[in-house]
């Protein structure tokens, strides 16, 4: 990389991003291959020395301290002292005056806990700068950014370079990174396949590039054959739906929506605008404030995830580790999860073994599950395929609506392409799908429907034939009125 | 009146220097994020070593000698505990079982059930001019640790507060992880932190045989390894706040040994129990009314793992 | 290396380890010679003196060893299940003893103030016992669910207030036993004949009712874990509550109940002491099987049967340490052993880089982290 450039480090999933970086920055060491600063060659021991050769880092989750001050933050582990003491006064001074001279407005006083995510990724930035960084990394940074805080970021990113610094820009949004780069550098399977300039390319080449083989993922290139026939009944129909987002501010503010039986319907959104509250409000997990809303012939309020279930909704969650599998059970725990109680899982209040052992064979066998080994540990299983396991337990269920997010993260092309189609196919079974993803081409190749979700709110809805990628893209980012197309 | 007054003061001085000493052990560790529950043990070594220690060596040496055996067993929390990432509790825990057993173990087989030969007591020191004053007399007559103990906690409030060796070690029991991207060592701050809390709680085992008693007794400490856990909760993980905690629980204990002596009809009303019972009640309270999570370090009990960024 | 085995083989290797540092410990202070001997009267006076039995002696040189280690192995087990079973919800149950406490007490108060046919009484006891075990831990487990306490930190304070207020007032203050001929006693009332556990060997031999009692506990508690729905979904809970939760599995319920069953079986190795042994709650009840438990529980692996099979092995030593002080060697010496077991099972991550060093190549054995 080039002094005073901005260069742009993209690639899917497990591409080996952010380890790259990672290396880069001394927290892991490279097993082989040199890396050369200034003509150089370098080893960094740990973040300490690349540190002191200039180099600064933002995390994807942030690692500041929650429960110190914004000057304390930026100074720890080189704090200014008096007489051997914190010397606080001039630390706020020395925070005050970087942030002055890039053009932040932070209060160097207040609790980094306070700070709205915006602020602390810049206290981020001020980190690594008032460390001298010349070099600076930013590991997805736009991730949990509203779109006017991405817009925000951009700027103070070509600040950056505009002062002579030298910004690394990790990414898989490919649209932010040409609107921002010079220089693009693509990352597949842990190696650096191509090198572009960012005005001699197109989203479409990066995409190829990224995926190696051609157009995109089977996904996209998928036809849209199986569209949806006519929906059928209602199955889900809220009306000003509103909850409490986990950082305790309103995350929904106000969302009217429908799902039939036998339609996919999509969501689409920039990240942190009410999906995720939304799936967790349908399946029980978070509670409504208020809105009023039916979900297959009974009220949403008060909902239970056991009640959900009951109902008849099916739940793909985003944080599969968290919430979806428990790793350290059985595969065919993991298929009985949820469905414990029934048959051919349980008799009466005895597990029952053998059918769940029946049963889970035969869908290892139906979902291609590797190894197809009922009593193996969930975690001994590869992500792919502990996804799989997910699925085919969510859709073994018969569900009548089911709520699915994020349900491709992480997979290689082709676990994607079969989640798809059992997607598809449960769909054309009569399964009303609520899709949620933060991908817009997986929400267009797959959704019969899609309703567009910013800050909290329904900013429009397209049915299949009213498709249109830059519509929806403005109102992802808030920059049209609510509305219907 | 002010005669009562003076001999309470002056027993809560004299009983308070352990657990003062152990509870900021406690409160060292675990802003640092490494749960103390094997303070109960690392006292009892120390005072075991002490004891032992003072049978041949000067006593204030010997007091040396048991902060040492105390930093000693807290070097095996952390090997387990920070080198390896063991359960934190289970390590502590285990190491209270082994200080148990090995010194009812090594005292009987090497001086028999009575405990060992007495030895000489550290010195108490009287100010001259302060011992004539009433109730402020109480300050004066007691040995060094006391006054240790007083000065102590402001000291280390000021460490963690005033000084960057504080400001990172509360970083550490927040977010490690912030602190191992700045490129400083999580597991030497950490370390250190599990030392010095063994050293202290070796300190506060030490003055129990050397200033308290005369010799290492068969329970010693008898559980109160576990009520300087109580006070560091009670002083909501600050220095100063478990030292006021501790001194308070000690003057309620005087309070209690001096009533039983001084008014059994009170005793009748309020029983010894329940008295007894009143420090831990007060820090189960505490909980229940304002939950753990607002006032314990964020990230204690957890290892740090580098690879789980 | 089988799963299994790589799971059991820590734990075993931490006791023998144990038994070898405790052997040149004994070897140190007295001499080698003694330490076998001492290690030989340990067994013997655990399963009983088998060569002086075959020699012709009665056979209370059998039974009376078996009853100790059989009485002592049933209250490990049972505090050992106690400690267990809050693992498997995902808690840690320091509280044991005080549970115990509690169980003693009601216990005692049951088989000495309640007069009841001899068919009900025992089990009114002990009925007692269990639930007043299973109310002072669920105090501990209301405050996690509800408060966010930890409940190592709620647990341990419990101890001190259980043994706060039994020891040092209801046992001496308003349950005291009232004087008999004449004499003062410490401690409750003696319990009535009818709620006494029958022994089961003759009275040469204190095995009583409470060693089956407590296998059969552990077999129950092991089938509920492994077989009933209720028990997957508290093993759920514990291995990962955020999932079980989405599953639709009562969270807050699982953890509850399974802190209470802790408490209950802590209440009844309350009652086994003192329906089985002591005959009343004693002046105190010195005896902390409630945190041998934590070292019976950790060391089988938190697996009800492995807490058993620990319990039956410390029961073995324990019962036999008073036989090594024929030697010179204190009876606490099985603590000691049980203790440093515990600590060496502590360092499980240690035994596994090691034994994984032996059984892959030594380059990938290096994988820990510099943390």
């Amino acid at each position: 990389m080039h002094r005073g450039e901005l260069l742009a480090v993209v690639g899917e999933n497990g591409a080996g991003k952010s380890s790259l970086m990672n290396v880069l920055y001394g927290l892991y060491q490279p097993d082989a291959g040199v890396l050369s600063l200034d003509g150089q060659p370098v080893r960094f021991k740990s973040p300490r020395d690349a540190i002191a050769r200039g180099i600064g880092m933002v995390h994807q989750h942030f690692m500041l301290v929650p429960t110190l001050s914004v000057a304390e933050n930026v100074v720890l582990g080189r704090e200014p002292t008096r007489h051997g003491l914190l010397d606080l006064e001039r630390a706020v001074r020395e925070v005050s005056a970087t942030c002055a001279r890039f053009g932040f407005q932070l209060e160097p006083r207040a609790r980094v806990d306070t700070l709205s995510v915006g602020s602390q990724q810049k206290v981020e930035i001020v980190k690594a700068l008032h460390r001298g960084a010349q070099v600076l990394i930013l590991d997805e940074p736009t991730a949990v950014l509203t779109p006017q805080e991405s817009d925000e970021l951009a700027r103070v990113m070509r600040g950056l370079v505009a002062q002579g610094h030298t910004v690394v820009l990790i990414s898989h949004k490919l649209k932010e990174v040409l609107g921002v780069a010079d220089r693009i550098a693509v990352m597949r399977r842990g190696r650096c396949v191509a090198e572009v300039r960012a005005a001699d390319t197109t989203a479409e080449q990066l995409a190829a590039l990224m995926v190696g083989e051609g157009p995109r993922a089977p996904a996209a290139a998928a036809p849209a054959s199986a569209v949806s026939q006519a929906p059928g009944e209602p199955l889900l129909d809220v009306r000003g739906l509103q909850a409490t987002g986990d950082n305790g501010r309103p995350a929904l503010r106000g969302v009217d929506l429908e799902v039939r039986a036998g339609e996919i319907v999509g969501i689409a959104g920039v990240d942190g605008n009410g999906q995720r509250e939304l799936a967790e409000v349908l399946t029980g997990l978070r509670s409504l404030t208020s809105g009023s809303g039916t979900l297959l012939g009974g009220p949403l309020g008060g909902l239970t995830p056991a009640q959900a279930r009951t109902r008849g909704v099916g739940h793909i969650p985003e944080d599969r580790h968290h919430r979806a599998v428990v790793k350290a059970l059985s595969v065919e725990e993991n298929v009985a999860l949820g469905r414990h109680t029934r048959p051919p899982f349980a008799k009466g209040p005895w597990i029952d073994f053998k059918g769940r052992r029946e049963r889970t064979r035969a869908l290892t066998v139906a979902y291609d599950v590797r190894p197809p080994d009922p009593e193996v540990a969930l975690r001994a299983l590869s992500g792919g395929n502990q996804q799989k396991v997910v699925v085919a337990r969510e859709l073994d269920a018969r569900p009548r609506l089911l709520v699915v997010v994020q349900p491709t993260r992480g997979l290689d092309v082709g676990a994607v392409a079969q989640v798809h189609a059992k997607l598809r196919e449960a769909r054309d079974q009569g399964t009303g799908v609520l899709l949620v993803s933060l991908d817009l081409e997986e929400v267009l190749a797959l959704s019969d429907r899609v309703y567009v979700f910013f800050e909290g709110r329904v900013t429009g809805h397209f049915p299949r034939h009213a498709f249109d990628e830059r519509e929806l893209g403005r109102r992802m980012l808030g920059t049209l009125e609510p509305g219907h197309a | 009146m002010l005669e009562v007054i003076h001999s309470l003061l002056f027993s809560t001085l004299d009983a308070a220097p352990a657990l003062i000493f152990a509870a900021l052990g406690a409160v060292l560790s675990e802003r640092a994020g490494v749960i103390a529950v094997g303070m109960e043990g690392m006292m009892r070594v120390g005072a075991f070593c002490a004891a032992v220690a003072a049978l041949t060596m000067p006593t204030p040496l010997a007091v040396v000698m048991g902060m040492l055996a105390g930093a000693a067993l807290a070097g095996v929390h952390g090997f387990l505990s920070i080198r390896w990432r063991s359960d934190q509790v289970v390590s502590g825990i285990a190491l209270n079982l082994v200080a148990l057993a090995g010194g009812t173990f090594l005292l009987e087989s090497l001086y028999g059930p009575n405990g060992t030969p007495p030895i000489q007591q550290l010195t108490r020191w009287n100010l001259p001019g302060l011992s004539a004053v009433p109730v402020l007399g109480a300050l004066s007559g007691h040995s060094a640790p006391t006054y240790l103990a007083l000065l102590l906690p402001f000291a280390f409030q000021g460490l963690l507060t005033r000084t960057p060796l504080g400001l990172r070690l509360r970083a550490v029991g927040d977010k490690p992880q912030a602190v191992a991207t700045l490129g400083l060592s999580v597991s030497a701050l950490r370390w250190g932190a599990v030392l010095g809390s063994g050293l202290l709680a070796g300190l506060g085992g030490a003055v129990l045989s050397t200033a308290v008693l005369d010799r290492f007794e068969q329970h010693t400490p008898a559980g109160l390894g576990f009520m300087a856990l109580a006070a560091m909760v009670f002083g909501r993980w600050t220095p100063v706040g478990a030292f006021l905690a501790a001194t308070f629980f000690a003057f309620g204990n005087a309070l209690r040994i001096g009533l039983v002596s001084s008014a059994p009809g009170l005793v009748e009303l309020i029983p010894q129990g329940v008295l007894l019972a009143l420090p831990y009640l007060l820090t189960l309270g505490v909980l229940t009314l304002q939950g753990q999570r607002s006032s314990a370090p964020a990230a204690l009990g957890t290892p740090y793992e580098q690879e789980s960024r | 290396m089988p799963e299994r085995v790589r799971q059991l083989l820590p734990s075993v290797l931490s006791v023998l380890l144990a038994l070898g540092v405790c052997w040149v410990l004994i070897a140190l202070t007295l001499e080698p010679g003694t330490a076998t001997d001492a290690y030989l009267q340990m067994l013997w006076g655990g399963i009983g003196n088998w060569p002086a039995y075959l020699d012709g002696a009665a056979a209370t040189v059998i039974t009376r060893p078996l009853g100790e280690s059989a009485m002592k192995a049933a209250l490990l087990t049972l505090t050992g299940l106690s400690v267990a079973v809050a693992f498997k919800v995902g808690l840690f149950n320091i509280g044991a003893q005080g549970q115990m406490l509690l169980g003693a007490l009601a216990a005692a108060v049951v088989g000495a103030q309640v007069s009841l046919p001899g068919a009900l009484h025992v089990p009114a006891a002990l009925l007692g016992a269990a639930l007043a075990g299973a109310a002072w831990a669920g105090i501990a487990g209301l405050l996690r669910i509800y408060r966010g306490v930890h409940e190592v930190i709620s647990t341990i304070m419990l101890n001190w207030v259980a043994l706060s207020l039994v020891d040092n007032w209801l046992v001496v203050g308003p349950l005291r036993g009232a004087a008999e001929g004449g004499q003062s006693i410490t401690g409750t009332a003696e319990i009535q004949a009818t709620a006494v556990l029958p022994r089961l060997l003759g009275e040469g031999s204190r095995l009583n009712l409470g060693f089956p009692l407590a296998l059969v506990a552990a077999l129950a508690v092991w089938v509920w874990l492994t077989r009933t729905r209720s028990g997957f979904e508290t093993r759920a809970v514990g291995l990962g509550a955020e999932a079980a939760r989405a599953a639709g599995i009562p969270v807050a319920r699982r953890m509850g109940l399974a802190m209470a069953l802790a408490g209950a079986m802590a209440g009844l190795a309350g009652a086994v002491l003192v329906l089985g042994t002591e005959g009343r709650y004693p002046g105190t009840l010195g005896a902390p099987y409630g945190f041998d438990g934590i070292a019976i529980a950790l060391i089988g692996n938190n697996h009800p049967l492995g807490a058993t099979v620990s319990a039956l092995f410390f029961g073995v030593l324990r019962a036999g340490g008073t036989r090594m002080q024929l030697l010179g060697v204190h009876k606490s010496f099985p603590e000691l052993i049980q203790g440093l077991a515990l600590l060496f099972v502590a360092g499980r991550m240690v035994w596994l880089a090691v034994l994984r060093r032996r059984s892959v190549a030594p380059a990938a054995s290096a994988e820990v982290p510099r943390a």
